[in-house]
């Protein structure tokens, strides 16, 4: 038990936390205007066709109306925009959260749920219990370093449940069906339908899609060198993903940068030691 | 360093403890409905290596016949999401009604709809790989 909390506590420097909480805001902002804009027109779906999920149900949130959709929306990217300075990292942090929440509701409530996004809710869900963190703060957390890591937990169970969802439903016979040749017929690039051609090759994808599903939990025990390694490959894997049928799990690719040094990404202060610098040149 | 409190730490672990179990038994029990804790199911059917691959669309016919295709675009319904309610379409066509006000009101001064239909094509599967023919059936037909 003591590693296991030792491994969820570990702590992580403030910057990171602060990096990642600006990249997490500033998707959201993003997600709304150009990732899943498809959700706002859900605004004039006539209210007959939402068919609210559980959750929507329980709490039970109200179906969605012009006024609904577009208030959410238009608060939601306020909001985010707020969240991505680090300012009232609590405050803004549940606000974003909850709001996020029935936005997802509004989405996937007619019909259809998305799964590339448990990693990123829960990155959601985290950031906001940790306090303030400054960029390029080098002080130990051991809150921000639990938030990260149950993000980095839930980006793996992604991969790793999605293997036995794949028993459950596809069974076994899962690996030499015809699967993928479905998914690339039902929405696959040029490229894709040059790959569908090759004998054996979907099949043969198929088998190593659910051995690199199973052993993604390996990420956790490997040295750095080596984690960085599969942190790549995952991302290679989605670029192949996107590149032959157009699907980009685009939150859960974000919620993945919680397995890297964020904090040595630095944008706006490297512009600031630019501009520092030129003046200091001129004069010499 | 930030150090939590033994408080914080049992909350922190509760959490993940219920959330991980919360998972789990979606994972082993759950359905879509049970969002966001259901099971990771994209792409986990095993469709037969000969299954011809339903490929499904929404067409609107104008008064003129011009076909028009009804898509995520000009009606804000994704086309997971009319194979999602599929059952109920076929059980009520005039439910089509709703996806011609969703166009009506996306496109308002676009000619008014006088059939609403969706279509799926099955496209032909061999060894699971696309054969390249395929045959197209109506499913569902709805006129005002």
């Amino acid at each position: 038990m003591e590693p296991l909390t030792r491994a969820l506590f570990a702590p992580v420097p403030r910057g990171r936390v602060a990096a990642f909480r600006t990249l997490v805001y500033l998707f959201v902002f993003l997600d709304l205007l150009i990732f899943t804009p498809w959700v706002r027109s859900h605004a004039s779906v006539p209210g007959e066709l939402y068919q609210p999920l559980l959750v929507g149900r329980l709490l039970p949130l109200p179906t969605p109306t012009p006024l609904l959709v577009h208030g959410v929306f238009w608060v939601l990217l306020v909001t985010a925009l707020a969240a991505a300075t680090g300012r009232a990292p609590r405050l803004l942090g549940w606000t974003v959260f909850a709001l996020y929440f029935e936005w997802m509701v509004i989405a996937m409530s007619y019909g259809k749920v998305d799964h590339d996004r448990f990693g990123f809710l829960v990155a959601l869900a985290a950031l906001a219990t940790v306090g303030r963190a400054r960029h390029g703060d080098a002080t130990l957390t051991e809150a921000g370093g639990w938030a990260l890591r149950v993000t980095q937990i839930s980006v793996v169970c992604t991969y790793f449940l999605a293997a036995f969802a794949k028993l459950r439903f596809g069974g076994i016979d899962w690996v030499t069906s015809s699967v993928l040749a479905r998914a690339i017929i039902r929405r696959g690039t040029d490229l894709a339908d040059l790959i569908a051609q090759v004998p054996y090759l979907l099949i043969l994808a198929q088998f190593g899609i659910v051995a690199f599903e199973l052993l993604s939990p390996l990420i956790f025990v490997v040295r750095d060198r080596w984690r960085y390694r599969g942190i790549a490959f995952f991302y290679g894997f989605h670029v192949v993903t996107y590149a032959t049928i157009t699907i980009s799990f685009a939150p859960h690719l974000v919620a993945m940068t919680a397995f890297l040094p964020l904090e040595r990404v630095r944008p706006i202060e490297w512009v600031r030691r630019r501009f520092a610098r030129t003046p200091a040149a001129a004069g010499t | 360093m930030d150090t939590l409190t033994a408080a914080g730490r049992t909350g922190r672990l509760l959490a993940t403890l219920v959330a991980g179990a919360l998972l789990l038994a979606g994972t082993i029990w759950g359905v879509d409905d049970d969002f966001p804790f259901g099971p990771f199911r994209m792409y986990s059917t095993a469709p037969g290596p000969d299954e011809p691959a339903p490929d499904t669309r929404v067409e609107g016919v104008e008064s003129g016949g011009a076909v028009v295709p009804l898509t995520e675009r000009n009606t804000g319904i994704r086309r997971a999401e009319i194979e999602g309610q599929m059952a109920a379409y076929q059980a009520d066509p005039s439910r089509l009604r709703q996806v011609a006000d969703a166009y009506a009101s996306h496109n308002p001064g676009a000619p008014a709809l006088v059939e609403v239909r969706i279509v799926v094509r099955r496209e032909g599967v061999r060894d699971s790989r696309p054969t390249g023919t395929h045959t197209d059936e109506t499913v569902a037909r709805w006129n005002p």
